[in-house]
């Protein structure tokens, strides 16, 4: 089905409820990574998810078509994630940056993630960054999504995020090979 | 990994290490029915041109303050007279001699016409006043 006919779809009152189920299916696992990715634990991971989904509903209608779909509900996806954790941090009183340092530390005691010792450092490593190139990282090394894509859901130039990346890359493999 | 140099582009990439439970996305669902998730149906929007939302904002805050400060100055301005005229007399150092001085002759004429004194009204003072004699010693 083309995108153009999945929009009307979605848009019209007889076929919507279908057409959101198909949605809700096809777009549930990479945007449970991508949220996951940026807020680090599953249970707040799945509120970002249905708050996602919710508001995409709401504002079908707000939909003007000038960016892809997927476009549109990964930058929804995406100031969910950063709004949530924004919250989050005011609500319990630490810095943005210290309360994802507390989340990777008791990532060990976390029962959804059985990573090891590296993928530890790694997220570690990655908090170190500046939030919008750890967004960056996170969404070209482990959500392989392309850099036009990329640029449409981020609202930044490919040669930016290029650039972003490659500067991430190197800070990463430093401190990831110390000791 | 080991004593191994870590390397981005390697072949053996890490992933990020996150899990979900069980059955997760199987039984992840969305109640779209719910009345508060309805679609928003467009709505009229009221374009208020910023400089001019910034303006009313301001003209607002004006008149306000200027309501607020003209009463509490009319508040200030209609105490009660006999607080004051009571703390002039207790606290006040201007002698009766300083007046006198701070008087012209004109200001005098005028508190004539003030009070309407004339030899009859004087008369009838000194006959009622019981401490004429203190006066006249004065």
């Amino acid at each position: 089905m083309e995108e153009k006919e999945f929009i009307s779809n979605l848009l019209n009152p007889q076929t919507q409820n279908s057409a959101f189920e198909k949605l809700v299916s096809d777009y549930k696992r990479p945007l449970y990574n991508h949220i996951r990715n940026i807020v680090l634990n599953h249970d707040d991971a799945n509120d970002v998810l249905q708050n996602t989904f919710i508001k995409v509903f709401k504002n079908l209608n707000n939909f003007k078509g000038e960016s892809k779909l997927y476009s549109w509900i990964y930058r929804i996806a995406t100031n969910e994630s950063i709004t949530f954790i924004k919250q989050k941090a005011k609500l319990t009183g630490f810095l943005e940056s210290d309360l994802k340092i507390k989340i990777v530390e008791n990532l060990e005691s976390d029962t959804y993630f059985d990573g090891n010792e590296i993928q530890i450092k790694l997220q570690k490593a990655i908090l170190t960054l500046p939030e919008k190139q750890q967004i960056v990282f996170k969404m070209r090394y482990f959500e392989e999504i392309k850099y036009d894509e990329m640029s449409s859901i981020l609202g930044t130039s490919v040669g930016a995020l290029k650039s972003s990346y490659h500067h991430a890359v190197k800070k990463i493999e430093n401190l990831m090979n110390k000791d | 990994m080991g004593m191994e140099e870590f390397k981005i582009n390697d072949k053996n990439k890490l992933t990020s290490g996150f899990i979900t439970p069980e059955g997760y996305f199987d039984n992840f669902s969305i109640d779209i029915n719910n009345n508060e998730s309805q679609p928003e149906t467009d709505k009229k929007v009221i374009f208020i041109n910023s400089k001019r939302w910034i303006s009313t904002v301001a003209a607002a805050l004006i008149v306000v303050l200027s309501v607020t400060i003209y009463f509490k100055i009319v508040t200030e301005n209609t105490g009660d007279y006999s607080k004051i005229e009571n703390y002039i007399t207790n606290h006040s150092e201007i002698s009766q001699y300083d007046l006198i001085n701070l008087l012209d002759q004109k200001d005098i004429e005028n508190l004539g016409v003030e009070l309407n004194s004339n030899s009859t009204k004087i008369e009838e003072e000194f006959v009622n006043t019981n401490e004429i004699e203190n006066y006249i010693i004065d």
